[in-house]
């Protein structure tokens, strides 16, 4: 049956050709219903037919195979693993012998006990709460003046954003380590010469941990804002001019007409920007671990971080695994109504 | 009303002077002569303007090494996750199939483990895979990263074309595999290329993954590099900032390019959801 092997095989110039094929196979049968020459290339064409379908039912499951090995392999079985691995104790010995031995809950027992723990989450919760407060204060402004600017303005703004979104994150934190370098950083230099906050010749910002802290906040605002501010920005131009106008009829000052036509037309959008950048602040680790690596003495140790360290540096790969679980299950607290749209959106699919 | 305006104009030049510093700062200390970097008092135009810092960051050792192998795993990242999110996503929307919801509920919630949590099972289920320390292992992981991004966006461009077109090639007789590669595929290029721009950066820009894995000097790529570069030689800066440029350019230049219609996919997808 060369013909239905192509059907199989069905691809490029065969495919195209076939539409020849069942007008001759019909062909017959049109003539002579009854006779058995016409049976024979009836049933012909029902198995071409049925193998066709065969194969329609098998291809949606052969173009989706490559994407699901992937994912299960490379993300979902070490999501597994990283629940697995954090009830063993995975040291170093774990590492080289390749034997694992199960501790239960000793590695969250370890974690919780450790006198660390309370500072790193208040930390880790705190530095993300103001990095996400200051980019959509800061994104929404720029938002809002963006819509009241020229267009030469407005280009000129929007470039600049680009500029600072499109910054790779390791590129822009190493500026950011020129720009504070304590003798020859043009930060120093500027305060000092403007005398606007005393002498900061030889000020090394990353010496305290708070003006640790605010440099690294710093860093990742200016990165943060750009797609806040953009993304804000072209929800705000769909808002039709003569809403406000009909709310500035009605004697409605801007503060008025911001609070009652602005936020709820731009609440979908407010909401999405504002779990995303929760997601992306508690997650910052590139620029904390590049500048500060936790420092000074643990000072800007995050989350993230401290796992990390747990994990690479004393080798104890158990109590790392237990602190990212702790971490993503407080991720998953801190965007559940998030969690549960996207669940509602699976379900409508 | 004139005054208001100028009040808007200058906020915004205010604005657009703090938010460019950073950079104006790293291009103006890239061009920089050497010997003036380490000054006191620092100069705002890079005059005499000097090429150096790029020849001293291009002329580090193995400099070629690290950028071949940041391209290796950049361009098989994003034609690699291109073409296997493109299948899955032909499979998602033209097929009705059991476990056709399951597989997108699965694509949605592994998209919430945020990455830096995955570092350490990653690493060792690699490490007992003996990918650690390969330029295949690293690739594997930024593709599944950007999977399920790419799976969902292009599920969304492929939402956008009519399959009147591809029913009416069928009728004519295509098979389904010439539709997808004659009409759909064509079709659907510009959301492609669209969405190539988050492998590309994912995979250009990760840090931590690559330090974590790529043991070996050679193996490293342009961030890791980049990194170990200002930790090691802490006061060359020219040299650390002209590489920083030369890394971070083609990015810029990327986003510049494709500004309008990243706004645009972002919030296109975020009114649709």
């Amino acid at each position: 049956m060369p013909r239905s092997e192509r059907g199989v095989s069905g691809e490029g110039a065969a495919g195209v050709l076939d539409p020849a094929s069942p007008a001759q196979d019909r062909g017959p049968a049109g003539q002579g219903p009854a006779g058995p020459e016409g049976k024979r290339a009836g049933r012909r064409a029902a198995r071409r037919r049925r193998g066709g379908r065969g194969r329609d039912r098998a291809l949606p499951y052969v173009l989706l195979a490559p994407a699901a090995l992937i994912l299960a392999l490379v993300l979902g079985y070490p999501l597994v693993r990283l629940v697995l691995i954090s009830m063993q104790d995975y040291g170093l010995r774990a590492l080289f012998t390749g034997t694992t031995r199960w501790n239960g809950a000793a590695n969250y027992r370890a974690v919780l006990a450790d006198g660390q723990f309370g500072a790193v989450l208040l930390r880790t919760l705190v530095f993300c709460a103001a990095l996400a407060a200051g980019t959509l204060v800061i994104g929404l402004l720029v938002a809002q003046l963006m819509g009241r600017l020229g267009r030469r303005m407005r280009t000129a703004v929007t470039l600049c954003l680009i500029c600072a979104w499109a910054m790779p994150n390791v590129a822009a934190t190493l500026v950011w380590q020129w720009l504070f370098q304590p003798t020859y950083g043009v930060v120093n230099w500027l305060i000092t010469s403007t005398r606007l906050a005393g002498d900061y010749a030889q000020h090394d910002w990353l010496a305290g941990p708070h003006s640790a802290f605010f440099v690294l906040w710093l860093l990742v605002v200016w990165q943060s804002v750009p797609f806040v501010a953009l993304t804000l920005h072209a929800g705000l131009s769909q808002i039709p001019r003569s809403y406000y106008e009909a709310a500035a009829l009605a004697g409605a000052g801007p503060w008025t007409g911001f609070r009652l036509v602005t936020v709820p037309l731009l609440r979908p959008i407010l909401l999405l920007v504002t779990i995303l950048s929760v997601i992306w602040d508690f997650n910052v680790f590139n620029q904390i671990w590049i500048l500060t690596q936790g420092g000074p003495n643990g000072a800007t140790s995050t989350l993230g971080i401290w796992s990390f360290a747990r994990a690479f540096s004393s080798q104890s790969f158990g109590q790392g695994a237990a602190i990212a679980v702790v971490s993503v299950a407080l991720l998953l607290v801190l965007t559940a109504s998030y969690v549960r749209r996207l669940v509602r959106t699976g379900e409508q699919l | 009303m004139k005054r208001h305006k100028v009040a808007l104009n200058a906020a915004a030049a205010l604005f657009c002077v703090l938010w460019a510093f950073p950079v104006y700062w790293m291009v103006n200390t890239a061009f920089k002569p050497y010997g003036r970097i380490l000054s006191p008092t620092p100069a705002f135009l890079p005059i005499p303007l000097s090429l150096g810092n790029f020849a001293d960051a291009i002329h580090k050792p193995l400099f070629g090494t690290y950028l071949r192998n940041s391209l290796i795993v950049t361009a098989s990242v994003v034609l690699l996750s291109l073409a296997v999110a493109f299948f899955a996503a032909t499979a998602l929307t033209r097929f009705r199939f059991l476990g056709r919801r399951g597989f997108l509920i699965g694509v949605l919630t592994v998209q919430m483990v945020p990455q830096p949590a995955l570092l350490i099972p990653l690493f060792l289920t690699l490490r007992s895979a003996h990918l650690l320390n390969t330029l295949i292992g690293l690739t594997l992981t930024y593709v599944a990263f950007v999977l399920p991004f790419t799976i969902w966006t292009l599920r969304g461009f492929l939402h956008g074309v009519p399959v009147e077109i591809e029913e009416a090639a069928m009728v004519d007789g295509a098979g389904r595999m010439t539709v997808i590669r004659l009409i759909l595929l064509p079709l659907v290029a510009p959301g492609v290329i669209a969405t190539s721009v988050f492998a590309f950066i994912t995979a250009w820009n990760d840090y931590v993954y690559a330090y974590v894995m790529m043991k070996d000097q050679d193996k490293y790529t342009l961030p890791v590099w980049l990194v170990s570069f200002s930790t090691s030689t802490g006061t060359d800066y020219g040299g650390l900032i002209a590489a920083s440029s030369l890394f971070a350019l083609p990015v810029i230049v990327f986003f510049m390019i494709i500004q309008g219609r990243l706004v645009e996919g972002m919030t296109s997808g975020a009114v649709k959801e």
